[in-house]
């Protein structure tokens, strides 16, 4: 008699189906497998654990309610993963509502101090562990706006267009791509200075 | 574009920039892991979509996202059924005239300033209708007017 394969080793695309009948087994699975890289989508976007954790649980409940809608279009993690993004987007759109709009945030997406910064010629990552590197790229997305950050992950980590990105983050492309271009540049220079102060 | 970078110093330096700040990020996004434990984590999720269903927001079945799909499918084809019903009657209206009828004028031609005066010639057998239009504050008078229009137009 042929044992039961592992359910560990069982293809993602099989849990699907097996989650779309409705096996929770499966869909648990699916979780263990992909929870961290919904977890990080999440924290890379809010910069806060605990909200993440949140947002991350909302998006697999959301994902069992959905799963009928998954024809395979893409890998279940992708699908997950936008799931994830447009909620993080939705708690971020109510995070503004609630801030007041200051002069420096009308100012963001015209570049604000970013606009002054010196060009940075140096690659300020050379020489650096990949660990070390993470870190600092990490920090530096910490200092970011939640505008700039956002568009920064959503096109140089998830790889959408700049029309998907203005369609998500409900803005013009023009304003994505002037986003996009000082996040770049205030990236390039936090990690310069942190090069120079290890030099120094 | 690529010649502007180019001949430009700055901008040079700029693209450069920014090509070394994609080149960094590419591949090295941070790795982070979900501070709680998977089991807890799942029980969460479970309870949360039991407690969902329990309340009737459930799962939406095949027979939903149908419904949702057709209305995808319905929703752009009544608007190209409503711009296709409109052009009909538009050009059924532009066109309900335009039949060898040279009174048609008559209905399209109307005079809106109190400053401009019009008189009107229509030959059946030339198949023509001459309109034509007087400065009123001019102090001429119809007579003048009739012998030497001072602003011909002529509609056909």
């Amino acid at each position: 008699m042929a044992t039961k394969p592992d359910i560990s080793e069982v293809p993602d695309e099989k849990l699907v189906r097996r989650s779309q009948r409705g096996d929770m087994v499966s869909f648990e699975e699916l979780l263990k497998r992909h929870r961290d890289k919904i977890f990080a989508r999440a924290f890379s976007m809010m910069r806060n654990e605990e909200e993440a954790t949140d947002l991350s649980q909302e998006a697999w409940v959301k994902g069992w309610q959905r799963l009928k809608q998954f024809h395979g279009d893409s890998s279940f993690v992708t699908w997950m993963t936008r799931i994830v993004i447009n909620l993080c987007l939705d708690q971020l759109r109510k995070h503004k509502r609630q801030r007041a709009e200051s002069i420096e945030h009308l100012e963001e997406d015209l570049g604000g101090v970013e606009r002054q910064m010196p060009t940075v010629t140096v690659n300020p990552t050379e020489g650096l562990e990949r660990s070390e590197l993470r870190a600092r790229i990490d920090k530096a997305l910490g200092q970011l706006s939640h505008e700039h950050r956002t568009v920064l992950i959503l096109h140089e980590f998830e790889d959408l267009e700049y029309k998907e990105i203005a369609k998500r983050m409900q803005c013009s492309i023009g304003t994505v791509m002037s986003r996009l271009f000082y996040a770049r540049r205030k990236m390039a220079v936090l990690m310069a200075g942190w090069k120079r102060e290890q030099q120094s | 574009m690529a010649t502007l970078v180019e001949q430009d110093v700055e901008a040079r330096a700029l693209a450069a920039e920014l090509r070394m700040t994609h080149g960094f990020l590419a591949g090295n996004e941070p790795e982070v892991k979900l501070p709680e434990s998977v089991d807890f984590h799942w029980s969460k999720i479970r309870r949360e979509i039991e407690r969902q269903e329990a309340a009737g927001v459930g799962r939406e079945d095949r027979g939903v996202y149908w419904l949702a799909a057709a209305r995808r499918f319905l929703a752009p084809l009544s608007g190209v059924a409503l711009v296709a019903f409109v052009s009909v009657v538009s050009l059924n209206l532009f066109n309900a005239g335009k039949v060898d009828d040279p009174t048609r004028q008559l209905v399209e031609t109307e005079s809106l300033s109190e400053h401009v005066g019009s008189i009107s010639y229509k030959s059946q057998a030339e198949n023509m209708f001459v309109v034509y239009l007087y400065d009123k504050d001019s102090g001429v008078s119809d007579a003048d007017v009739e012998a030497e229009p001072i602003d011909d137009m002529v509609i056909q």
